[in-house]
């Protein structure tokens, strides 16, 4: 925590124009926007590719960061959308490629690998819940009838479900 | 991600974060040429009046693209810096004040009474903000040329009285400003 109130303060300083907080505001950005993407484009080189490009587009905008604001959601943000644009970018390539022939690599094998990411993403997101909310979880997981028991157990699965949710968003930024 | 080369990665955000600062102010100082582009054409010299709108357009975007105490230094600089001009361009109608066989120009006073007034104006403003040293520069340059194209049309006579009563007007804030 004390690193995202100095990343406010270092934002807040080059925002007013303090070029001295260029480096280390580029240098406490880098890791959660790399990992960010990753998280998002669940591609390694489309994650490099789409975090060199949020990182240009967040410090292009520093001049308009709000002191008033944490500055780490606020180029999350920032990142979020150029990582959701160029996602949106390659998949209509990849459509476009689809309607001029068959692929040569199957796109199941690519679904798996998605699925596979994801399911780490969920599991690594997991083990930042608190062990009566994992709990939970796996007792909804691998006993099926939890499901349909008492109220009290729908309203804790239901609690650490917002919990795993919340985590998810922090850790990738996204639901 | 050894592959991705973090150093030109940081030169290019840098780049692009420069730019973007010089657009911002080159667009968020735009409404000054025009203030500029009028009052040169109502001090009845554009010519003389014209060079000092420029530099105050150079002035302001360059003290807006730096930031910090300079881009502080804006607002308050136009807008001290307009009083001058304000005065000299309502005193034109004036003509002369005489005072017996002596008669002096109406404009040279009003250049004199408005740099005191602007003076005044910065270092009030500055006093309150425990501004720095780059706050008074910029503030300065800013009257000064902002003055100027109220001014220039009375020559050299015009500049150095905005001048002299500018200085006399920032004096005693800039004091003040030392001992502190």
């Amino acid at each position: 925590m004390p690193e995202l109130s100095k990343l406010d303060d270092l934002m807040k300083q080059l925002a007013d124009g303090d070029r001295s907080a260029f480096r280390p505001v580029f240098d406490l950005l880098w890791g959660p926007t790399l990992r960010l993407c990753r998280g998002m484009l669940m591609n390694e080189a489309d994650a490099a590719d789409g975090a060199q490009q949020a990182m240009t587009k967040i410090l292009e905008r520093a001049s308009d960061y709000d002191p008033a604001r944490p500055a780490l959601p606020w180029a999350l943000a920032i990142a979020g959308w150029e990582c959701r644009t160029l996602k949106r970018a390659r998949s209509r390539r990849r459509e476009t490629q689809e309607d001029e022939g068959p692929e040569v690599t199957g796109g199941a094998a690519e679904n798996d690998f998605i699925t596979r990411q994801l399911s780490a993403a969920a599991v690594m997101a997991m083990g930042e819940l608190t062990q009566a909310d994992q709990d939970v979880l796996r007792a909804t997981y691998w006993d099926g009838a939890a499901e349909v028991s008492g109220a009290t157990l729908r309203k804790r699965r239901k609690r650490a479900l917002e919990r795993l949710q919340k985590v998810f968003r922090r850790l990738y930024g996204l639901d | 991600m050894d592959s991705i080369d973090l150093d030109q990665l940081r030169h290019r955000a840098r780049v692009a974060y420069e730019w973007s600062r010089l657009r911002r102010a080159l667009i968020g100082f735009a409404p000054a040429l025009v203030l500029a582009t009028v009052a040169s054409w109502l001090g009845g010299k554009p010519v003389a009046s014209a060079p000092f709108g420029l530099g105050l357009f150079f002035a302001g975007v360059i003290a807006l693209w730096y930031g910090r105490e300079p881009k502080r230094a804006v607002l308050p600089g136009i807008a001290a810096g307009f009083f001058p001009v304000v005065l000299t361009i309502a005193t034109m109608h004036v003509g002369h004040l005489c005072l017996g066989d002596r008669c002096t120009s109406a404009c040279m006073a009003a250049c004199i009474v408005g740099g005191i007034g602007a003076g005044l104006a910065v270092g009030v403003v500055g006093m309150r903000k425990h501004s720095r040293f780059l706050f008074w520069i910029t503030a300065s340059a800013l009257v000064l040329c902002t003055g100027a194209m109220g001014c220039a049309c009375l020559g050299y006579a015009g500049l150095v009285g905005l001048a002299a009563g500018y200085g006399a007007g920032i004096l005693p804030a800039l004091f003040v400003s030392g001992m502190q």
